[in-house]
């Protein structure tokens, strides 16, 4: 068995797709008992659920990094036309090499 | 031949200008490749090298000036194989002519070519190119970083694929020059940059678009080749078409053949993967729903067997069963006991049998009384026997007991009397 609930959602999207996959199997094999089933199966719908959310979770960004006066880097958010990928102030960027 | 005044000639530097000008102008030797071995090879102070192109026929002199010559990522030799490309000059004041180059390429196994051969070699040998050290990528990255020229076509590759594939996608980019001398140190600078930690970044790409093969030499160095090498995010080296192949392809974990192809490797659709959840999802609610309907039919064909339907079917049955048997039963009786009473009446006359019976008893016994009465010694002196006993009354059965002058009793059937023995003679 799996730790609670705090670990659930350190699970990798892979990982719960993986155990999402196994479950379908097993409720597929039809060898477990009623209790065991429902139980793998709500298992099942809470998998699915959190893999839905870890695609939808990460907010688009784009950053770029940037070297400050002090020679530190750091990143700058940066607007890009979505059909053609380009970057907005694209001239301005050329002086930005780290 | 006869010159007159009339004749029309041109002066020696007017004749040149012509030829430079014909030269020169002329399409045919400008912007043209020239296969050929160098000869005469001359590094100017100046910065300048100059050198004599041959082949198996002939010979032309070459110049390859400062300006032209800064990018040049190899050391020219004498003999070396080359293709230069460039145009005619003519230098008018000696009236010749010579192919101002502005490329040099190595001409198959050239210096440039041995030079990554050896880089190879020797890279190979730390195990920067191991296939075993390679690692997966992840299947879901977060966060993409991406080493390139911010301004090329392929980083507006790599966001728009990235993006149509997985909108929600984070993008950093560590922008580097990607051609020139300080290339090698800016994409290397830029790779190490994007694997500080505190960027949680998931998977690299880096590269460049396609270019000529000098554009592309960067991606050659051993100090980017290293720096792939040494990356600690997995990493995607993504130069120029598919035809050309790096050294940095070898050291990175996958080598796309382009930048496109690299953020297709790096980035799952969303729609694949959603589709995909939709699809367990469905499968986990059918089998549940199976399991449930196949138990559910199962118990229904059990409850709806006749036992649990009617259950005073089970007592009935043996009413039935037991009438039945009693039926059986009485009627057997009835059987048996009509077949007794005809066995019954044709018996003969049971009183004429036990008087037949007792007659023959009487008979019987009629028949013992007789013979032992017949055998009684009574029986036998009425025959004329009789028993002779001495004085002390026993009975006589030899002359040898007897002496003259004993008296004896003789006993008969009808009475006693006693007797004085006269004489005795034994016979036989």
């Amino acid at each position: 068995m799996e730790k609670p609930k705090k670990n659930e959602s350190k699970k990798s999207f892979e990982n719960a797709l993986a155990e999402l996959e196994d479950i379908a199997e097993k409720l597929e094999d039809g060898t477990l008992g009623l209790d065991d089933s429902i139980k793998e199966f709500e298992k099942g719908i809470k998998l699915a659920r959190l893999c839905q959310e870890k695609l939808e979770e990460a907010e688009r960004k784009i950053e770029i990094l940037q070297k400050g006066e002090n020679g530190e880097v750091a990143s700058r958010k940066v607007s890009v036309k979505t059909d053609t990928g380009e970057i907005d102030d694209e001239e301005e960027l050329q002086g930005s090499l780290i | 031949m006869e010159i007159n005044s009339e004749v029309q000639f041109y002066t020696v530097t007017e004749i040149n200008r012509l030829i430079k000008f014909e030269l020169e102008e002329n399409p045919r030797f400008n912007n043209i490749w020239i296969r050929g071995e160098i000869y005469n090879l001359t590094y100017h102070s100046s910065g300048h090298i100059y050198f004599t192109l041959k082949d198996d026929g002939a010979v032309i002199s070459a110049v390859f000036f400062r300006y032209a010559n800064k990018n040049l990522k190899f050391r020219l030799e004498e003999g070396m194989s080359v293709l230069v490309y460039g145009g005619l000059t003519v230098f008018e004041k000696r009236g010749s002519y010579q192919f101002n180059v502005l490329s040099v390429r190595p001409e198959g196994a050239g210096e440039l070519q041995k030079r990554i051969e050896q880089l190879k070699q020797k890279l190979a040998k730390e195990g920067v190119f191991d296939q075993a050290r390679k690692r997966p990528l992840p299947f879901l990255p977060k966060r993409l970083g991406v080493a390139t020229s911010p301004t090329g076509a392929a980083v507006r590759d790599i966001i728009k694929v990235a993006l149509r594939r997985f909108p929600n996608i984070e993008i950093i980019i560590a922008p580097a020059k990607v051609q020139g001398d300080d290339a090698p140190v800016s994409i290397s600078r830029a790779i190490t940059e994007l694997n500080r930690p505190e960027l949680n970044i998931d998977v690299i790409i880096a590269g460049r678009g396609g270019g000529s093969f000098e554009d592309l030499f960067a991606f050659n160095e051993e100090i980017v080749v290293r720096a792939f090498f040494n990356s600690r995010v997995p990493i995607i080296s993504a130069v120029g078409h598919q035809i050309d192949h790096p050294l940095c392809d070898d050291a990175a974990d996958v080598a796309a053949p382009t930048p496109s192809a690299a953020a297709e490797i790096a980035v799952p659709q969303k729609k694949d993967l959603s589709d995909e959840i939709t699809y367990l999802h469905n499968r986990i609610s059918t089998a549940l729903m199976n399991s449930y309907s196949r138990d559910k039919t199962r118990l229904k064909n059990i409850i709806s067997k006749k036992v649990f339907r009617d259950p005073y079917e089970i007592v009935n049955l043996r009413g039935m069963l037991l009438n039945e048997m009693e039926n059986r039963i009485a009627l057997s009786m009835k059987h048996i006991i009509s077949g007794k009473k005809e066995k019954f009446l044709s018996l003969p006359d049971i009183a004429q049998i036990e008087k037949n019976f007792v007659r023959q008893l009487r008979h019987k016994f009629e028949m013992k009384v007789q013979a032992i009465h017949n055998l009684s010694p009574l029986a036998v002196m009425s025959r004329g026997y009789s028993i002779v006993t001495g004085s002390n009354d026993i009975i006589i059965k030899s002359v040898e007991n007897i002496t003259e002058g004993d008296s004896l009793s003789i006993r008969f059937s009808d009475g006693r009397v006693t007797a004085d023995v006269a004489s005795v003679k034994k016979e036989k």
